[in-house]
């Protein structure tokens, strides 16, 4: 049977997500979202400017093959605007997804639970597949999943920092209760990392600082690639159990200059 | 007609119409998504959507965001 994410019944064949915010080059985005191999990109909404019409990310985005759109509602900083930015996003990608991000503090970006819940039932309603960016936490994350969200989206560390899976422990106490897709979303900056949350039994991971500022933004997209499936196909192996003491793997007796 | 585009005055000299605001801006429509006093207009609206002086209009476009 073919691993797929299923996320409220949209199949993708990629557990890497991208962003595509931050990179040099509309050029650069594309490779690197062809190199990663991901299925799901976010966009973000922004005033149209003639002036830098380059910045439109409509017309290259529409020409590649098997990847869907995910509008974002960032710079929203309460429900209200988050509701609209969604309805804009849709209005423009006619994806069902919203990746839904209210976080009023620029100095530390991290979401706000409450309005965020407020804005997940409204869009539920308005039938979208609502994917919120989260704190770890498994209350939200749990009361997310009952108002009808497709998926939770629980932070590794905050957006653009690279720390990792700070958040590890909180993480896998909301996979054990989860009944949607977890996708850990912010924070990672090696394929390791992807590796370890997928490991985890994380269902997806969220990747866009990482790979938009490595010197190289398409090998990094490879690389996460590789790393998102090394991690999902070690789960599906079946991780061997841990041991406080040491436990032989090479035979200890019959050894050359033993006396038995 | 006097109009506020993405939170600056603009003076409009064309037909009235969202769809003919788009035009004189120089935005692609495909590209676009509108909202007018806080409401979304879906594109297939445009044309009929008749603009009044002092209007808030959004024009918003996707950019790059994770």
């Amino acid at each position: 049977m073919a691993d797929v994410l299923n996320i409220g019944g949209q199949e993708l064949g990629s557990r890497l997500l991208l962003g595509t915010g931050k990179f040099s080059s509309t050029q650069a985005m594309i490779e690197a979202v062809k190199a990663s191999g991901t299925e799901l990109v976010t966009v973000a909404l922004r005033r149209f400017n003639r002036a830098q019409a380059e910045d439109d990310l409509y017309g290259p985005l529409a020409e590649l093959e098997n990847v869907r759109l995910m509008p974002n509602t960032s710079g929203a900083i309460n429900a209200k605007e988050a509701i609209r930015a969604a309805l804009l996003g849709r209005e423009l990608s006619k994806s069902p997804f919203v990746k839904l991000e209210i976080h009023p503090n620029p100095h530390h970006l991290l979401p706000d639970p409450i309005e965020t819940y407020e804005a997940a039932i409204e869009l539920v309603k308005q039938d979208f597949l609502v994917l919120p960016y989260i704190p770890a936490d498994p209350v939200l994350a749990k009361r997310l999943e009952d108002v009808g969200c497709a998926a939770v989206m629980p932070l590794g560390a905050a957006i653009g920092t690279g720390k990792g899976l700070s958040t590890a422990e909180m993480i896998k106490i909301i996979i054990r209760d989860s009944n949607v897709p977890v996708i850990v979303d912010a924070g990672l900056r090696a394929p390791s990392e992807a590796a370890c949350a997928l490991e985890m039994g994380c269902d997806a991971v969220l990747v866009n600082s990482a790979i938009a500022a490595a010197e190289n933004p398409a090998a990094m997209g490879a690389a996460f690639k590789t790393g998102v499936e090394a991690g999902r196909a070690a789960l599906r192996a079946g991780l061997m159990s841990t041991s406080e003491v040491a436990i032989a793997s090479s035979p200890l007796t019959s050894f050359l200059s033993s006396d038995d | 007609m006097k109009l506020t585009v993405n939170g600056a005055s603009h003076e409009h000299r064309g037909a009235g119409s969202a769809d003919a605001l788009l035009e004189e801006l120089g935005a692609q429509k495909e590209h676009t998504a509108l909202m007018v006093n806080g409401t979304v207009v879906p594109a297939a609206d445009w044309a009929a959507t008749t603009l009044k002086t002092d209007d808030a209009i959004e024009m918003l476009v996707f950019v790059g965001g994770g």
